[in-house]
Formats: C-alpha cells, structure tokens, sequence
C-alpha cells in the first residue's frame, strides 16, 4: 500500500507539509524578535553616541552644512511625544549679526541680574551684601530652580564677559514649544532635543544645550525678529558646530545615581 | 565626600549656599596628574567654567586649578579631551542646605551590565 500514492493523496501531503513549514516559520518569525545581547557585549553605535556626547562649547569657526542641519533636525521630528502632539517648532540661525544680537541682549541681562541678585559682589557681612542676599532669598522660594549655585555662577561669568551665551557657534537651533501641548509638553522639548544632540553627535558635530536662551523671551521685539508666534515660546536652544579637540576620546566617568529595584517581592538599592 | 556631610549637617535646610564660600559651595575635585600633562592646553580650552591655567616654563607647561577660581560642575570634559588621560574629576559639586545633592554615589565609568 505504502508505495501506491493516489495524486490526491500527494496534494494532501504537500499542503501538510506547507503548513508545518509556514508553522515553523511562524515559530522561527516570533523568537527572531527577541535577540538579548550577552551579559557585558560591547556598545553598539547608539550606545557609543551616547557615551561619548559632551557639552561642546567651545566651537571651530567653520561654519556645519545646511544639508547636515536639515538631517539632525529631521532626527528630532521623528521623536516620541505626549499623545503623538508633537508640540514644537523650529527657528535656525546660522546669521551671525542675528547670533550677535541675541547674545548682546542676554549679556545686558545677566548683567543686570547680577547686580541685583549676586550677593557675592561685596565682601561677607557687609550691608549690601545681607540686603542682596535678602532679596535673592525670597526670589528663590518662588524659582528654586533658576537660583541653584551653578546657573548663579555662570551668570557672573556671562555678566563678565569670560563665557558666551551661545558659545560663539556657527549655527544655532531654538526649540520652540507649543503651550498647548499634551501633558507635560515640556518633557517633549527635552525628548525632541535629544534626538538632536545625539544624531549631531555620530555625525561628529558638537553642540550644547542653551538654557539661558529663554532669557530672550523677555525681548519682545527680539522674540518677534526670530519669528517666533504664539501660541510657541522659546523653551531651549541647541548650539552646533565642530568641537575644539577631540571630546570623543575617551568615555568619561560618572557619578552613580540610586536605584530602587523591585522583585519578587523584594526591594533592593542599587546604584 | 563624608567631609562635606559633615558642613552640611550645620546649616539649616532652606540655606541658600554661598558660591564663593568653599565651606558651602563645594566645587574643586579635579586632579592633574603633572607626570601625565604635556601641557597642550585642550582641557584649558573646553572647561565651561574657566577654571583651568597653564604654568611653568614655556618648555614644559602644565595645567592646574586657577587659585580662586571655583565652578566646577564636574562634567570631565577635561578628561574626554586628554590624550594622556592626565586629568579628571572624580566628585560631584555639592552644596550646604537647601541644594544639597542626594542619592548619588561615587565616580563610575561606563558599566556594561
């Protein structure tokens, strides 16, 4: 019996066959999707970008390509948001009497704010200084942020002329968001941005996240010259160009931040 | 780092620290190794807070802190850009009350897990 096939048993046997190979390669399809690395594996490129990504601020005078602006920026536009809202929009400046400008402006502001709120420019127990630090204070309570150490002392360094606002780069890209976005819109900002440093950063550009560039915002006619409208506001802005050195050299060290990490029914701190 | 818990712990929370008070504002832990340095002067360039010099013989130069200079944030940009690896920041900045750093720990290079 064995060696007598019928023609309709054949087509049988090859669809069976057909659908155990389209099983199996269902089955192949499903564990090709999940490829662990081993344990210690080297870094792969994002990885490596990653590490390697410094604050640039200190920039080569050539000015980037337009073409390699358009690609780190089209890298921002395909970054995650709030609800897919996407909310933010983009002003470049790569004209140098415009970068001037702002930079003038932010200059005469920092300089101001130092002589109203630095309590360091007179010597300790001096009048003024109790008086300023007073002052300054009270301002804290409400922005406790924008009076932590660091950005106090960079605005000293603005105020005197030893540290440029926008770094002296060639080109620089002002992320605007809109004030309607979903959520926490500005969390999409810092997402977008990323996108961008870390595309500039594996195609070998530099660039520094801008924070006093919503200093700005208080320049109407400034604001209004950029092109920036409501209902978007300035909330950062991104220095680009080629970096001084060599920032990829090597990875640099880090401190460790806290971990709080839940199994199986066990909570462990690790850093 | 268990030197500065011990400042810390005498100021009130809600301190505002004082940036050009080193018992308060804790900034410089950079270390130059001077065996190390070829004084090509990278570092002093690309230190955002301007805090690096060069001295010694025009021949032989080498980095060092700027004697009152304070500011540094700690972001190694010094040691990305050492060819000698001679330089390098190993503690964060940290300050008294209010802004006081927490759950962080010590230095660490990039771990692959």
């Amino acid at each position: 019996m064995d060696d007598i096939v019928s023609n309709h048993d054949l087509e049988e046997l090859e669809c069976e066959l057909d659908a155990a190979a389209a099983k199996e390669s269902r089955k192949a399809r499903r564990r090709t999707a999940i490829q662990d690395i081993e344990p210690g594996a080297e870094w792969n490129d994002v990885e490596h970008a990653i590490l390697t990504r410094r604050s640039i601020r200190k920039f080569k005078g050539r000015q980037v390509p337009a073409h390699m602006i358009r690609r780190i920026l089209e890298m921002g536009r395909f970054a995650p948001s709030q609800g897919n809202n996407q909310p933010w929009s983009f002003v470049v400046i790569r004209d140098k009497a415009m970068i001037a400008e702002m930079e003038q402006y932010c200059v005469a502001v920092c300089k101001n704010m130092t002589a109203t709120i630095d309590y360091t420019n007179y010597p300790p127990g001096s009048e003024q200084r109790a008086a300023i630090m007073e002052n300054t204070q009270k301002l804290n309570r409400d922005n406790p942020n924008s009076f932590h150490p660091v950005p106090m002392t960079a605005i000293k360094s603005i105020a005197n002329g030893r540290f440029a606002v926008f770094h002296r780069a060639p080109t620089v890209i002002l992320i605007l968001m809109d004030k309607r976005g979903v959520g926490v819109p500005e969390v999409d900002i810092g997402v977008v941005g990323t996108n961008i440093v870390l595309a500039a950063q594996s195609l070998g550009l530099g660039t520094c996240w801008i924070g006093f560039s919503k200093l700005l915002s208080s320049n109407p006619a400034l604001v209004e010259k950029l092109g920036v409208q409501a209902p978007f506001e300035i909330a950062e802005a991104i220095s680009v160009g080629y970096p001084i050195g060599n920032p990829t050299q090597q990875a640099i060290s880090r401190q460790t931040h806290q971990i709080v990490w839940w199994e199986d029914g066990n909570k462990e701190i690790l850093y | 780092m268990s030197d500065a818990t011990v400042r810390k712990a005498s100021v009130p929370p809600d301190h505002l620290p004082i940036w050009d008070d080193p018992c308060e504002a804790i900034y410089h832990r950079v270390t130059i190794d001077l065996d190390k340095c070829d004084g090509c002067k990278l570092c002093v360039v690309v230190c955002p807070a301007n805090i690096l010099e060069l001295f010694g013989p025009k021949e032989n130069l080498k980095a060092r802190l700027k004697g009152d200079a304070n500011g540094c944030m700690s972001c190694n940009n010094c040691y990305a850009v050492c060819a000698s690896q001679g330089i390098m920041a190993t503690e964060p900045y940290d300050f008294a009350g209010f802004y006081e750093q927490k759950q962080i720990s010590e230095f660490m290079f990039p771990r692959k897990f």
